[in-house]
């Protein structure tokens, strides 16, 4: 049996040795959800880093211990990785909707407009943040909008178009979950002050 | 090493590993990166940078998650109510560290279900001072306050590379690193200026965790074509002695003040050089240690399994409820 120094792993009583463990399956970690993070109300929702979760619900839950257990937060989406439609990436000075163009109309009846959140990183590292909604009857055709409406800025090396039904917002009403953040402060490098301690002992042990 | 690319691990070749990249391709990518741009997930990339990143970014992910177990023993036995829940803090941020590492790993590729299978089976490693064990609370203390000033070292160069996701994952990690390090710090002043037994407590513990941070950085890299094209790549950002000069620069005046003492007699900075001499280190015993034959190696795979294992079922029954996921990798 294996011994620790550790009275929690020692009642686990391991075997001293074990046999080689079974590869794990696909999925076994579930797919992953990205999450956009608002700092302040009226702020842009910005990309914070996936989760995995076996639904958005859970992915929320994730996200919102992984991304916003420190610092303000006043709201949160989580949307599927497989839900986001991404452009190619280009240069840090240039633009991605040079190449995007209008969508030609095809003989099918026209799907019903939605709406998609557009994102735009500027600069390749950085992380990609919203700039706002379109209505279209498809992504492409939303990347198209997009470029009507936000083709003015520059740079933009890369967009992802998000179809707005896919994403888990929080309800205003439930923003309470981060009320406690701010009393957490035993989290935070500025609750720890050593140095009026380090100079008082160099005081009594003639140090200085 | 937790987040410095070891150059010892590529096997000796002849070859740079180059010949297969489309040579148009690879100028362009080189040109990228002499620009300052960062490479994005779905950029061509030389194989041997997807490898090497991999390799890196996994053994950065697993020693995160390792290194949560040898601090995390000490939760319930912290002193006090206050530090229990700072030390509790602490050790969900590296879990935290793990899961933002093999997010940004599974961008090039490599699921996270593989990079599990691989630390439990000891194909790939982590760091290496994870494999001693943490005795006394002191022993805890000296992890959190000079591992991670280790790691920090590392991961602040680090962050300054070439790969998008890694930098994005770092800028995150470094921010949660200064509590860390203001924690650890204040955890090992309070014992080293407290009483006579307090501070023979802090001075055993970094006795025992002297030759271990020594070991941290790994020993000197060889000059070889891959150092100098990792280097080029934006891949390995510092070489181990530099990280490992800096970490004495910053730290060892920080240990002496507090009246603590340093185990090794032959320790001093040189003054015409500007650089620290010391006794060389074990390398011998490090490479003992990296494969297998350490004090702790098997009881941390073995909890890490442990943990897998018995949370099978957990992971089964938030399946069964889903529809048939979609294969996702992390987009950025
Ligand atoms: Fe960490
Ligand atoms: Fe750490
Ligand atoms: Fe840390």
């Amino acid at each position: 049996m294996l011994s620790s120094l550790d009275p929690r792993i020692a009642r686990l009583a391991l075997p001293d040795t074990a046999p080689a463990p079974t590869p794990k399956a696909a999925f076994d970690q579930f797919e992953t959800f990205e999450v956009f993070h608002q700092k302040k109300d009226g702020a842009a929702y910005t990309y914070v880093g996936p989760v995995h979760a076996p639904s958005a619900d859970v992915a929320f839950l994730f996200a919102k211990e992984q991304y916003s257990r420190r610092f303000a937060c006043t709201g949160m989406w989580v949307v599927p990785t497989s839900a986001i439609n991404l452009t190619p990436y280009v240069g840090d000075q240039e633009s991605v909707y040079d190449g995007v163009s209008a969508i030609v109309p095809t003989a099918d009846a026209p799907a019903e407009p939605q709406e998609y959140a557009i994102f735009h990183l500027k600069k390749r590292g950085k992380a990609h943040t919203n700039v706002g909604l379109v209505r279209a009857a498809s992504a492409a055709d939303a990347l198209y909008q997009a470029k009507l409406t936000f083709g003015e800025q520059r740079p933009v090396v890369n967009v992802w178009v998000l179809p707005w039904n896919e994403v888990l917002t929080l309800d205003p009403a439930d923003r309470d979950i981060w009320l406690t953040t701010p009393e957490k402060k035993y989290r935070d490098a500025i609750a720890y002050k050593v140095q009026d301690r380090i100079e008082r002992f160099k005081l009594e042990t003639g140090t200085k | 090493m937790y987040g410095s690319v070891s150059t010892h691990d590529i096997p000796a070749q002849a070859t740079t590993g180059l010949e297969n990249e489309d040579p148009q391709q690879l100028a362009e990518f080189e040109a990228r990166i002499a620009r300052g741009e960062k490479i994005e997930p779905d950029d061509y990339m030389p194989a041997l940078y997807r490898k090497q990143l991999i390799r890196m970014i996994e053994q950065h992910a697993h020693s995160e998650i390792i290194g949560s177990l040898p601090e995390g023993t000490w939760i319930t036995r912290a002193p006090g109510f206050r530090r229990k829940m700072a030390q509790m803090a602490k050790v969900q941020d590296e879990v935290g560290h793990a899961q933002l590492l093999y997010s940004a790993a599974e961008t090039l590729g490599k699921s996270r279900e593989d990079m599990l299978t691989d630390l439990i089976n000891g194909k790939s490693k982590y760091s290496n001072v994870f494999n001693y064990p943490t005795p006394t609370w002191a022993d805890s203390n000296a992890i959190s306050w000079l591992i991670d000033a280790g790691a920090i070292v590392n991961q602040m160069a680090n962050a300054r590379g070439s790969y998008g996701p890694y930098c994005r994952a770092l800028e995150r990690i470094c921010a949660e690193e200064s509590f860390h390090l203001k924690y650890g710090h204040d955890a090992v002043v309070h014992m080293a200026t407290g009483t006579p037994i307090q501070r023979r407590m802090m001075q055993e513990a970094l006795n025992r965790w002297w030759p271990p941070i020594m070991t941290f950085f790994g020993p000197a890299d060889k000059a070889s074509q891959h150092t100098e094209i990792l280097m080029r790549w934006k891949v390995k950002m510092a070489s181990n002695d530099d990280c490992r000069q800096q970490f004495l620069d910053m730290y060892v005046p920080k240990i002496l003040e507090i009246g603590l003492t340093i185990p090794d007699p032959n320790l001093r900075k040189n003054e015409e050089t500007g650089k620290w001499e010391y006794t060389e280190p074990d390398w011998e015993e490090l490479r003992r240690v990296i494969n297998g034959d350490g004090p702790c190696n098997q009881e941390r795979l073995a909890v890490r399994r442990a943990a897998e294992e018995n949370g099978a079922w957990v992971r089964r029954a938030l399946q069964a409820k889903r529809q048939a996921p979609k294969a996702v990798r992390p987009l950025a």
